[in-house]
């Protein structure tokens, strides 16, 4: 079984249809829900994304609303982890051995929890506008474990990372291939425990090759010792299964978008995205 | 440059309150400035400034640049005494730093040449770069054109409807130019996109950014390319011996009035010596939200967007909000950091023009000077049509005429003469 870190944008395609989205991948077995607060700017990503980011603004979006969105996704993530526990009891010889082919290197011995950690990614401005340490608040009281923000890195970062570990919202860094040996330095002294590594430059949404250069830069992130989430550009069970035994989960993001806007434009805006995400969820799991 | 020198590693304050003497690279201006950016474009930049501030201790590469603005740009720009408008209002002597007439009609061409000598000091061979008006996009392509690099321009798709003129003249050059839908279709999306090309272009491509904004290094590069307009000024001025009460620009991101109003950015200050200093924003059609660019004399608030820390046009929420004006080179939602903390620091009052006051100035150079302002330009020309009846009449103002207006024909003759004009476009389609 492959560890996912599953990416939304909250409101996509408006607020209803996003928490529908977050339970399928709940239900479909990601490890991580990466939720995204869309923001006019993002420079980062990808058309799918941008144009997610767009629609959602257009649902009406806040970022009020957004953590809102967060509790009542973790409510629901609480409901299905307490039935899956009393099932997994029940079945633990099972899950032993799954976890004995678990090629993860991290968590030797550590059955994953059933109720995936949420993590907000979004872009410098909003939390800056808001003030870090109320949005780091915020973050607490709708049970978000962490956050990523890849315009505020160590050392521009506004005091993020310090008042992260002091409101025990882990602030997970970001890196890329190019990245300078001090620049690295630098980043794994400020990860706590999750580092998200992209795998190629550039932006979010377009394919990437797993390619022996993508190993050996993951290879020298493992190095650091941190759990890492790995992605850019995923979206084939094949590229999955290439990247799952070298880091701690891989990261979806713009495939699920793209499953989400072809389901909208084969059926229509009142079809249900459920089916459509958990269908492409339990393919990559 | 005796006595300048680069930042400082782990130098977080580079430009102090007070402080007058400048360095090359100061990364921060007050609280204003930095470097927010995904670690991936920390590279590029970092590349970009060690070469930077090697080229400027270079005297090739500032023989190179004063040779090409010579013989391409046309420098120095002339500066003309308005005698008409100066009479008409009785105050202070009027001058215009006729930086419109530099070759591709804009002082945009003085950036894109000192970036593109660098690009090819960097061996790159691409040129990227985000416009708005398309005057930056033009010197853009034009130079690229010159220095045979492959150069693509991106322009918001509103941008692209209004300002068709430039598109084709960008395409006569050479330059791709690639429409940008983004949230608004304008300016800032076209800055996204420049960044996101770039995030997986930057070894062979330099991303040529056209205001003195952006991360750090862009802020310190863009003002010392664009001094070149102030320092040609105040030797004018000093020749003609005119005592300087008040210099007036338009600001956008603010590349033109930082560059202008350089050299005496040093003096000290306050003193009755020392002149004003007027930056001019985009009040466009009202007060609203989405009817301005306003950011230092309407509501800015302090945010980080496009990698600097500024003074935006936010919401609320921390959104960027869309902006207006008559003019689409005015029509961003955030300004320079060096410019906001001066502004902060009261050392340059900034004031607006509206849409139709820029209009009016456009009328009144035209008619009495026999110039043509860019609307851009002209909202610098409408300030100081107030401020210098206030002035006694042994001081002088001087504006810069940061773009001449040729590439506004299309919005003036509409706006001016509207009926004439639709038959004219009626008949030859």
């Amino acid at each position: 079984m492959n560890k996912i870190m599953a990416h939304m944008v909250a409101f996509y395609p408006d607020r209803e249809k996003s928490l529908e989205v977050a339970r399928a991948l709940i239900d479909g077995g990601c490890s991580y829900l990466e939720v995204q607060f869309p923001f006019t700017d993002p420079s980062a990503d990808g058309v799918y994304i941008q144009r997610a980011c767009k629609t959602a603004l257009d649902a009406g979006f806040k970022v009020s609303k957004g953590f809102q969105l967060i509790s009542k996704i973790n409510e629901y993530a609480n409901r299905v982890s307490n039935s899956r526990s009393s099932n997994s009891r029940r079945s633990e010889s099972h899950s032993s051995n799954s976890r004995s082919s678990n090629r993860a290197p991290h968590e030797p011995g550590k059955l994953l929890p059933s109720h995936p950690p949420v993590f907000i990614m979004t872009y410098a401005n909003l939390i800056f506008f808001r003030g870090i340490e109320r949005f780091l608040e915020e973050c607490k009281d709708a049970g978000v474990s962490g956050v990523i923000v890849p315009d505020l890195p160590p050392d521009s970062d506004e005091g993020l990372y310090s008042l992260g570990r002091k409101k025990g919202i882990k602030v997970i860094p970001v890196i890329m291939p190019n990245i300078t040996d001090d620049r690295f330095d630098l980043v794994i002294n400020n990860t706590e425990e999750y580092l998200y590594a992209a795998i190629r430059t550039g932006i979010t949404g377009k394919f990437t090759r797993i390619d022996s250069s993508v190993l050996d830069f993951l290879e020298r992130v493992n190095r650091a010792g941190a759990k890492v989430l790995a992605g850019f550009g995923i979206s084939k069970k094949s590229q999955v299964e290439a990247v799952a035994p070298l880091v701690h989960s891989v990261v979806v993001g713009s495939a699920f978008i793209r499953v989400m806007e072809d389901a909208m434009e084969k059926i229509g805006k009142q079809t249900c995205l459920y089916q459509a995400v958990l269908e492409k969820i339990r393919e990559l799991v | 440059m005796s006595g300048r020198e680069g930042e400082k590693a782990g130098d977080r304050d580079g430009y102090k309150k007070g402080e007058r003497e400048m360095r090359l690279v100061n990364n921060f201006f007050g609280e204003f400035g930095g470097r927010y950016v995904a670690e991936i474009l920390n590279p590029p930049l970092e590349e970009l400034k060690r070469e930077f501030l090697k080229a400027m201790e270079d005297d090739e590469f500032k023989s190179e640049f004063e040779s090409v603005s010579a013989e391409y740009t046309g420098r120095p720009t002339p500066l003309l005494f308005a005698e008409n408008t100066t009479r008409m209002l009785g105050g202070g002597r009027i001058f215009i730093k006729l930086e419109g007439l530099a070759n591709t009609g804009a002082h945009k061409i003085n950036n894109v040449l000192g970036q593109l000598l660098l690009a090819k000091r960097m061996g790159k061979r691409r040129i990227i770069a985000e416009t708005g008006a398309g005057q930056h996009g033009l010197a853009t392509a034009a130079l690229s054109a010159k220095f045979g690099f492959k150069c693509r321009v991106y322009m918001g798709k509103v941008d692209i409807e209004r300002q068709r003129p430039n598109v084709f003249w960008m395409e006569l050059y050479g330059a791709e130019v690639v429409p940008v839908e983004g949230v608004s279709g304008t300016l800032k999306d076209a800055v996204n996109e420049a960044l996101r090309d770039w995030a997986s272009s930057f070894e062979d491509t330099h991303y040529l950014l056209g205001s003195a904004l952006g991360p750090s290094p862009y802020p310190d590069m863009v003002r010392e390319f664009q001094s070149v307009i102030g320092k040609e000024t105040k030797k004018q001025m000093e020749e003609r011996g005119e005592k300087i009460e008040a210099l007036v620009a338009c600001v956008g991101g603010g590349s033109n009035s930082i560059g202008f109003f350089y050299p005496w950015l040093s003096y000290p200050w306050p003193s009755s010596k020392t002149p004003r200093l007027i930056g001019v924003e985009a009040g466009g059609s009202g007060d609203n939200i989405g009817e301005h660019a306003a950011r230092m004399s309407g509501s800015g608030r302090p945010g980080i967007v496009h990698g600097y820390k500024s003074l935006f046009l936010l919401d609320d929420d921390g959104q960027v909000t869309p902006t207006h004006s008559v003019s689409a080179g005015l029509d961003y939602p955030g300004i320079g950091p060096q410019l906001a903390q001066l502004g902060k620091d009261g050392r340059i009052e900034f004031t607006k023009a509206s849409d139709e006051e820029a209009l009016t100035a456009v009328k009144t150079f035209a008619k009495n000077e026999g110039i043509v302002f860019a609307l851009e330009s002209a909202h610098a020309g409408a300030a100081a049509l107030k401020l210098a009846p206030q002035l006694p009449k042994d001081r002088a103002i001087v504006i810069n005429m940061s773009g001449r207006g040729d590439k506004d024909l299309f919005i003036l003759a509409e706006r001016m003469d509207r009926d004439n004009w639709h038959k004219f476009l009626r008949s030859i389609v």
